[in-house]
């Protein structure tokens, strides 16, 4: 965003006759080139405060795009050299691949499943530590603190909770509180999903809270004492005016969370290899596994394309809803 | 006071600057090339994989020792895990940066082999005598003709038995000559509670035994992969009966397919399917004696498959003549005994093998002679490692009860046919 200097309208200025206020100076053609000169600074420094940014963004994101888009038209198994095949590997992946439509469908369990509950979950604990409660700054360090923690040992930590063979901590847990035999969470096709989807939760939930407790402190409190005055009850506070004034808060969190749920890879990649069978293999670890293990790097190159144009459309499709159910003025 | 003119000079040559900077950053340093004349230190890299402290200082020590034979050669060792290794290796071929000693397993040959020079050369120019290593693992090293690594170790995929366990369910010990039906009542007797008789796994490696040892084949006669035969349905179906039938093995997750030896390092494991050269882990790990036996015969006898590893030159390498100083030491006899008393190699050099037999369990060496007679050398495909890892994945299934082996290895077929 530049910050643009309020444009100085000539045509209001009467160069003959004296202004209405004789106060104000007249425009001279010095003033207008200093005028421009600072414009042009102001811009610049701003370019300049971004300029990191947007050369991480060239190099990094924009690049390695262009390439993988290009490197989607090729057959390269990274020893023998590239041959290639235009858009080949778009016509298998999405008629020929017998297991894209099941990768495609684990991806969606997990979007549908896990961005629902992240947001239930870090609202409910966001409006919860909005109320009088002592320390809640330190209720919010400590939710926040898996998110601080890296995926890969957070995921070790919980593999051996769902470990089946020998019983690990929810197993056991299981067994000696409730006296039920637990699954074999990371080895069956129903549990295994599900396994992950917690983990993450328990993973994510601290970032969107966050968010959401900051939206919370933002909202005047002279609505609710109005409301209050006007005879509203707690539940109608909440619906009437913390829920739609949260509505920006809520769009930033949804469209945030279901981008990085669409990319999820590092659980997937820890605790189950994207088995039993396919039944965990989401698009990036499909993506990992033809690039790394097969050595299909022209059709990883595809899956990620897919993967993208696929987010894209997604958050478009947000973007043009927000206007429905986002409310940004008071 | 900036001019706009002069304010974009300024932008473009700090993006210039960064250009430059993130370019320099990238760009490997060349080593200069020189053949080593003997006087000027080297320091050769060397990547192995490993899955223990004790496997890496055993590297370690091997790789003092070529130093101690050629004062002038350091090497460094690099390690990751054995899955891992791979997709390194892979990756740094891509990229050219290569490690100058690289090491090679017999079932990885014909994907990874062209990265590996031919060491022909260097055999006969130092009247290198290859006929001292066992004939299976030099022919599982070669490559369109041309030997490719100098073998370390071999080894049959073989039973380890916990002996504690055996006892504590009264139990007799397996014989030489023991039959897949006294396998099963073995593994049955010892399953109770959190006790388990055998621990299961899909990865090829450990039930391809079974299957071969019941007549099936899971390669055409001209090498090209075959799994869809109803000879290996129904071996792999009877095997996985022991994870979902007769439960005398843990179901287990897909990160635990490679690694049942440590499952049943635990304790309240019967049996596992490992090979020779994990006796140093789980002389180390294991908190109870345990035996060694082959694997149970079937309707077509007792036959395993026999794999193994060695080091080769990199192809990229900038020292050929000193990495192959160094991998002639790496699996010379000193080294090899070194190995084999360690128990990290049952030594490819068929004179150091009686190394491994005195420092392994009593009965090693009746049983790994039982195994060897009916050995077969694990030959592989080029995609090896897509065909092992989606038998893992999928086979995982099967091993539970929720997919047929049939299916499961249908679908495997198709996608490693060229689908």
């Amino acid at each position: 965003m530049i910050v643009k200097q309020p444009d100085t309208d000539q045509t209001s200025v009467d160069r003959g006759a004296p202004s209405i206020h004789s106060n104000v100076s007249r425009i001279t053609a010095k003033d207008r080139r200093r005028l421009r000169h600072s414009k042009w600074r102001e811009q610049g420094i701003a370019y300049l405060f971004l300029a990191p940014n947007i050369l991480g963004f060239l190099f990094f994101t924009l690049f390695s795009l262009i390439v993988a888009f290009g490197l989607s038209l090729f057959r390269w198994s990274l020893l023998t050299p590239p041959e290639f095949t235009g858009l080949g590997n778009y016509i298998v992946l999405l008629t020929k691949d017998p297991v894209f439509h099941q990768v495609l469908l684990n991806t969606l369990y997990f979007v549908f499943g896990y961005v629902p509950l992240n947001m239930l979950l870090s609202l409910g604990i966001a409006i919860w530590l909005s109320g009088p409660i002592r320390a809640k700054n330190l209720f919010r360090i400590i939710m926040f603190l898996p998110v601080m923690t890296p995926a890969v040992g957070v995921a070790l930590v919980w593999m051996l909770m769902y470990n089946y063979t020998p019983s690990g901590l929810i197993n056991q847990t299981l067994a000696a509180v409730f006296h039920i035999q637990g699954p074999n969470w990371l080895g069956s096709d129903t549990w295994a999903m599900p396994a992950v989807i917690l983990m993450s939760l328990w993973y994510g939930f601290g970032y969107n809270m966050l968010v959401f407790s900051a939206g919370l402190q933002a909202i005047p409190q002279h609505f609710y004492e109005a409301a209050a005055i006007d005879g509203a009850k707690r539940w109608q506070q909440f619906w009437s005016i913390t829920l739609p004034l949260l509505t920006p808060s809520l769009f930033f969190g949804l469209v945030l969370t279901i981008i990085t749920s669409f990319q999820v890879f590092d659980q997937v990649y820890i605790l189950t290899l994207g088995g039993p069978g396919v039944d965990t293999t989401t698009l990036v670890f499909y993506t990992y596994q033809n690039g790394f293990t097969f050595f299909h790097m022209g059709y990883a190159a595809t899956i990620s394309t897919v993967l993208f144009l696929l987010i894209m459309v997604v958050t478009l499709a947000q973007f043009v809803l927000q206007k429905r159910w986002v409310h940004y003025e008071v | 006071m900036l001019s706009r003119h002069r304010f974009q000079t300024i932008l473009a040559s700090i993006f210039v600057l960064a250009c430059m900077l993130l370019t320099s950053c990238g760009a490997s340093s060349q080593q200069t090339s020189s053949s080593s004349s003997g006087t000027q230190p080297v320091t050769l890299t060397w990547f192995m994989w490993s899955g223990s402290n004790q496997e890496v200082q055993a590297w370690q020590y091997d790789a003092s020792l070529v130093t101690k034979q050629y004062p002038w050669i350091h090497i460094k060792f690099e390690t990751t895990t054995f899955p891992d290794y791979w997709t390194k290796l892979e990756t740094e071929a891509a990229s050219g940066t290569l490690p100058d000693i690289v090491s090679l397993q017999s079932l990885r040959t014909p994907g990874f082999a062209s990265n590996f020079r031919p060491l022909e050369p260097y055999i006969n120019s130092n009247h290198f005598d290859v006929s001292a290593f066992n004939t299976t693992i030099i022919k599982g090293l070669t490559y369109q003709g041309s030997l490719r690594a100098l073998p370390y170790d071999f080894g049959p995929l073989v039973i380890f038995y916990n002996k504690a366990m055996f006892n504590k369910y009264h139990v007799p010990y397996p014989s030489a000559n023991w039959t897949y039906a006294e396998f099963l009542q073995d593994a049955q007797k010892m399953s109770h509670g959190n006790d388990y008789g055998f621990v299961a796994s899909s990865l090829p490696d450990v039930w391809l035994p079974f299957a071969l040892s019941s007549g099936a084949h899971y390669l055409t006669s001209n090498g090209q992969i075959d799994l869809t035969n109803p000879q290996l349905s129904d071996a792999f179906q009877n095997y996985a009966k022991l994870v979902y039938q007769y439960h005398v093995s843990p179901p287990i997750t897909a990160p635990q397919v490679t690694a049942t030896p440590s499952i049943w390092e635990a304790g309240n494991i019967g049996m596992v399917v490992d090979g020779p050269w994990d006796l140093i882990n789980d002389k180390s790990t294991a908190k109870f004696d345990f035996g060694i036996a082959p694997i149970p015969t079937l309707s077509q006898g007792s036959i395993s498959v026999v794999a193994g590893s060695g080091f080769g030159i990199s192809t990229t390498t900038q020292y050929p003549d000193d990495a192959w100083k160094a991998i002639s030491v790496l699996t010379g006899d000193t080294a090899e005994q070194y190995l084999a008393t360690q128990g990290r190699a049952f030594s490819a050099r068929t004179a150091e093998q009686q190394y491994w037999y005195k420092n392994a369990v009593p009965g090693a060496d009746t049983a790994l002679n039982q195994a060897l007679t009916g050995a077969v050398p694990y030959v592989t495909t080029s995609n090896w490692n897509e065909v092992t890892t989606l038998i893992d994945q999928e086979g995982l299934k099967v091993l539970d009860g929720q997919e047929s082996a049939a299916a499961a290895l249908q679908s495997v077929n198709t996608r490693v046919s060229g689908a």
